[in-house]
């Protein structure tokens, strides 16, 4: 297994999604759904380390990335206008994508996942929020909204078909590539309401958000690392496929 | 009053409604408070719960056992609110049965947000229930909802659809929802495939019904009636049962121009409502509506004999003449 082959699996399990959710009039107007190629990795993770992987959990794996899609779908509405064609139809192909994870889960009989991805789409709402809410939050607070967005539904993937022992790589994995990714952006002067919002929670105290979150950062890294050195079933070109993507995102955001 | 009539229409399933409106709140209780306050306003709204309503009276066909029929009566009551909350991002409505809407009260993310969550808690509710065919059908009845909507949007304005484009959009709009109802009461009640259907059927019918009145009222109705001004549907572009019937009408043309500019005065408002009201195009909307509540009565006819019959035949004839 190499990096070619990683991507190739990635790439595959886009495609399938794409397939299972193909709408003519969705597409042309609001185009393929986005989806992160961080968390598809982790969704494949147990797969590529060479866990048991038959039918039913490959669809299942496509459902998950759907839900994120769907979700993702909603997070392009515009807070105060959405009269253009383009964002009533983004509205309603977040709807489709999530009626379509349902449809799709529903033929198969997975009860148990339908159930677990709609209470991590709960979380999900519950955390994405707060965005919008008048209470203060604390920064490590904030981290904790972005590790449930990021994370959430993976975690109910997980749980259900007993790939837990991947959870500690992919909660600090994934939590660290968005940091890495809040930060880049905020350095190209594109700052997420996220980002604005750990800002706030900062302000008037000691030390500038990027230094603290680089630190979050280092920290995560640490962990990670150690994560990666001590555990003895996953593959070692895993382990540095995990590496080399930390080291990519923050080559990114040492380039500014 | 309409609201009261109804009420009083269901009031030997008072205590069942009860219970239903009592689970929606739990259902709708979250660890936000921000979603606890939108839901809050939404269930604050109110609304007739005629979705229930069906799932009740169907499931009485057959093993009624209110414990688990609420399992399915909640999710689709919760799945209707939650697309009426993506409605009002998709349409910019501001005001929805004389209040504020979420997207108007707090944002369209806001909403959105709310939305998801609302249907991911109708999901969650409903896996209480293990037999597959109930989440086939609620599933297939959700995706085609949402292809209505595509489609509406797809049709805002156009001049040139007819009759069967509008009952084709009003049939995943509205009667979808009514129909996967009555259905789903009947499923889990336990009644055989015949009943199932005459059910479905009964609900497909008065779904079809249900839209061509709301589509009048949103012309014949008063503005406090409605709670929004008459006719906003026109104002977005959705070219109703009426207007279909009117298409060839001067001033209706003129004010479709109009409107797909966004470029109405309120006298332009009022002039085309009085053409729509002194027109024959409400008669004969209403004419269409109850020749579909014909055809669920007879629907209703081919049930065994039961108490219930009555109760279903008297909906179905409340909402074929409701007045708003």
């Amino acid at each position: 297994m190499d990096a070619t082959y990683i991507q190739q699996s990635i790439e595959q399990l886009k495609t399938n999604i794409f397939m299972h959710v193909r709408h003519r009039t969705l597409i042309q107007y609001t185009g393929s759904p986005m989806l992160d190629e961080n968390q598809l990795f982790y969704l494949l993770l147990p797969f590529i380390n060479g866990e048991k992987w038959d039918e039913q959990i490959q669809k299942s794996a496509i459902t998950v990335g759907i839900v994120h899609a769907s979700l993702s779908e909603h997070d392009k509405i515009s807070e105060s206008n959405a009269t253009s064609k383009e964002q009533q139809l983004t509205v309603l192909s977040g709807d489709y994508y999530s009626g379509r994870y349902y449809e799709i889960l529903a033929h198969s009989g997975n009860i148990p996942l339908i159930r677990q991805l709609s209470e991590g789409i709960v979380s999900r709402c519950e955390q994405q929020i707060k965005l919008y809410e008048s209470s203060q939050y604390t920064v490590n607070e904030w981290y904790q909204v972005i590790s449930v967005i990021q994370t959430e539904l993976i975690k109910r993937f997980y749980q259900v078909y007993q790939f837990e022992q991947y959870s500690p790589f992919m909660h600090t994995g994934l939590l660290l590539l968005q940091l890495q990714k809040e930060l880049h952006q905020h350095q190209c002067g594109t700052a997420s309401n996220l980002f604005v919002k750990m800002q706030e929670s900062v302000a008037g105290g000691e030390g500038s958000i990027e230094s603290i979150i680089q630190k979050e950062i280092d920290s995560l890294k640490n962990l990670l690392n150690e994560y990666l050195e001590t555990s003895e079933f996953l593959k070692d070109d895993l382990k540095l496929y995990i590496q080399h993507q930390v080291a990519l995102n923050e080559k990114l955001t040492r380039e500014r | 009053m309409e609201k009261m009539k109804l009420t009083l229409l269901y009031s030997d399933l008072k205590s069942d409604i009860d219970i239903i409106e009592k689970e929606l709140e739990t259902a709708l209780n979250s660890s936000s408070h921000l979603i606890n306050d939108a839901s809050l306003h939404l269930l604050q709204a109110g609304g007739k719960r005629i979705r229930p309503v069906f799932v009740l009276i169907s499931a009485k066909f057959g093993q009624y056992n209110i414990d688990q029929i609420k399992n399915i009566a909640v999710p689709l009551e919760l799945i209707h609110m939650a697309s009426l909350v993506h409605d009002d991002v998709i349409d910019d409505s501001d005001l929805r049965r004389g209040r504020h809407t979420v997207k108007a009260q707090w944002n369209n993310r806001v909403a959105m947000y709310t939305g998801d969550f609302i249907f991911a808690r109708a999901l969650e509710y409903v896996t209480s229930i293990e037999n597959v065919k109930v989440h086939q059908i609620l599933a297939k009845t959700m995706v085609e909802i949402c292809n209505g909507e595509v489609i509406q949007i797809e049709d805002k304005f156009r001049g040139e659809q007819n009759l069967k484009d509008y009952f084709r959009r009003i049939k995943r709009k509205t009667a979808l929802l009514i129909e996967s109802s009555c259905e789903l009461g009947a499923v889990v009640g336990g009644l055989d495939d015949k009943n199932v259907r005459h059910l479905k059927r009964f609900g497909y019918f008065v779904g079809m019904s249900y839209q061509i009145v709301d589509d009048i009222l949103d012309f014949t109705a008063t503005d406090k009636e409605l709670g929004k001004p008459a006719g906003s549907d026109l104002l977005q572009g959705n070219i109703t049962l009426p207007i279909l019937l009117l298409k060839d009408h001067p001033t209706i043309q003129r004010f479709v121009e109009k409107a797909s500019k966004s470029d109405v005065s309120e006298a332009d408002r009022l002039e085309m409502l009085k053409v729509v009201r002194n027109s024959d195009a409400i008669k004969q909307a209403i004419n269409l509506s109850n020749q579909y509540l014909r055809k669920a009565l007879k629907e209703v006819d081919a049930l065994p004999n039961h108490p219930m019959k009555k109760k279903l035949r008297d909906v179905a004839l409340f909402i074929g003449k409701r007045k708003f």
